[in-house]
């Protein structure tokens, strides 16, 4: 199974390469407003299609493009009840600081468990490919964190149960 | 004040769809294609031909149907036959197709990963990078702007 995370992520990181072809574009609905059109999805025309990549039934990543922007949306791994509310936890309190992250969306996309939004300002201040990288380097972190953070639940609590049991 | 209209419906009215501006996708003649026939291709799969089923299946994409039903149907029908691939006859496939047969086939893969089933994802990734180092970046680029959606 973990023989699938090599292409999987070598298959986001080109997508994603692909996809963050950003440039400027003002709204051609209000004036002298410029919006993330991947956001606002008015004009049907600024619009790519959005494409799936999984590497197999839980794990997937959907990117949406568009002329200014690109929304890339990530559902993680949660195989049990614990994995599933650490997810939660931890993408809760990164979605809360979203303000430090600059392309985090501050609400994932529905069915997913985090998204980003890259606009055409990020990529003029930033390596688009350094964004790439962050992206998938988040992506192989997050797996790592979640274990190492069920492994820590489990070892507390059979540590407190145990000092717990102790008086009995 | 008094109201000088009977009626407020005019208010409800969406201005922005009489805009001479507004975009219209190209009214492409709505070709009757269905796809290719999933016997004919099982038939092909059956005698062991895999490139042949995968030719026939790029050749006759229901590209302009607005039918999404037969898109599904179609879809499917591809997953089969890219998952009956071995993984040393990817290569030699990928290698005899041209650009838009490659670009149509990276639009089938992307559309195969929407549905994840036992090892599909896993095979599909190894088509992905395939196509890719024949392809390249232009490839994938190819597969998000093209309004004609498979």
């Amino acid at each position: 199974m973990s023989t699938t995370l090599q292409p999987y992520l070598k298959a986001v990181r080109q997508t994603l390469t692909a996809a963050i072809c950003l440039e400027n574009f003002s709204s051609q609905v209000v004036e002298r407003h410029n919006k993330p059109e991947v956001e606002v999805r008015t004009s049907k025309e600024l619009l790519l299609t959005p494409v799936t990549i999984s590497r197999n039934e839980k794990e997937k990543v959907l990117i949406e493009g568009s002329i200014n922007s690109l929304r890339i949306s990530i559902a993680i791994k949660q195989a049990d009840e614990i994995e599933k509310i650490l997810c939660h936890k931890f993408m809760r309190f990164m979605m809360m600081r979203a303000e430090n992250f600059i392309v985090l969306r501050r609400k994932p996309v529905e069915g997913y468990d985090i998204s980003f939004l890259i606009t055409n300002f990020h990529t003029e201040q930033m390596y688009k490919h350094k964004v790439v990288d962050f992206i998938i380097h988040f992506m192989e972190e997050i797996d790592k964190e979640m274990s190492e953070m069920k492994l820590a639940v489990n070892s507390r609590a059979r540590i407190s149960a145990e000092e717990f049991l102790k008086r009995f | 004040m008094a109201k000088n209209t009977g009626s407020s419906a005019f208010r409800r009215v969406d201005v922005d769809q009489f805009s001479e501006e507004k975009y219209e996708e190209e009214a492409v003649a709505e070709d009757e294609a269905n796809g290719p026939n999933e016997t004919d291709i099982q038939r092909i799969l059956n005698e062991g031909r895999n490139f042949d089923a995968l030719l026939h299946a790029l050749n006759t994409a229901p590209l302009s149907t607005k039918n999404q039903l037969v898109k599904e149907r179609v879809v499917q029908t591809v997953l089969k036959v890219l998952l009956t691939f071995k993984s040393n006859e990817i290569d030699v496939a990928v290698k005899s197709l041209d650009q838009p047969q490659l670009d149509l086939l990276m639009k089938y893969i992307y559309r195969g990963f929407e549905y994840p089933s036992d090892g599909s994802s896993a095979q599909l990734l190894t088509w992905h990078e395939k196509v890719f180092s024949v392809g390249g970046l232009g490839c994938i680029i190819r597969v998000l702007t093209d309004r004609k959606r498979v």
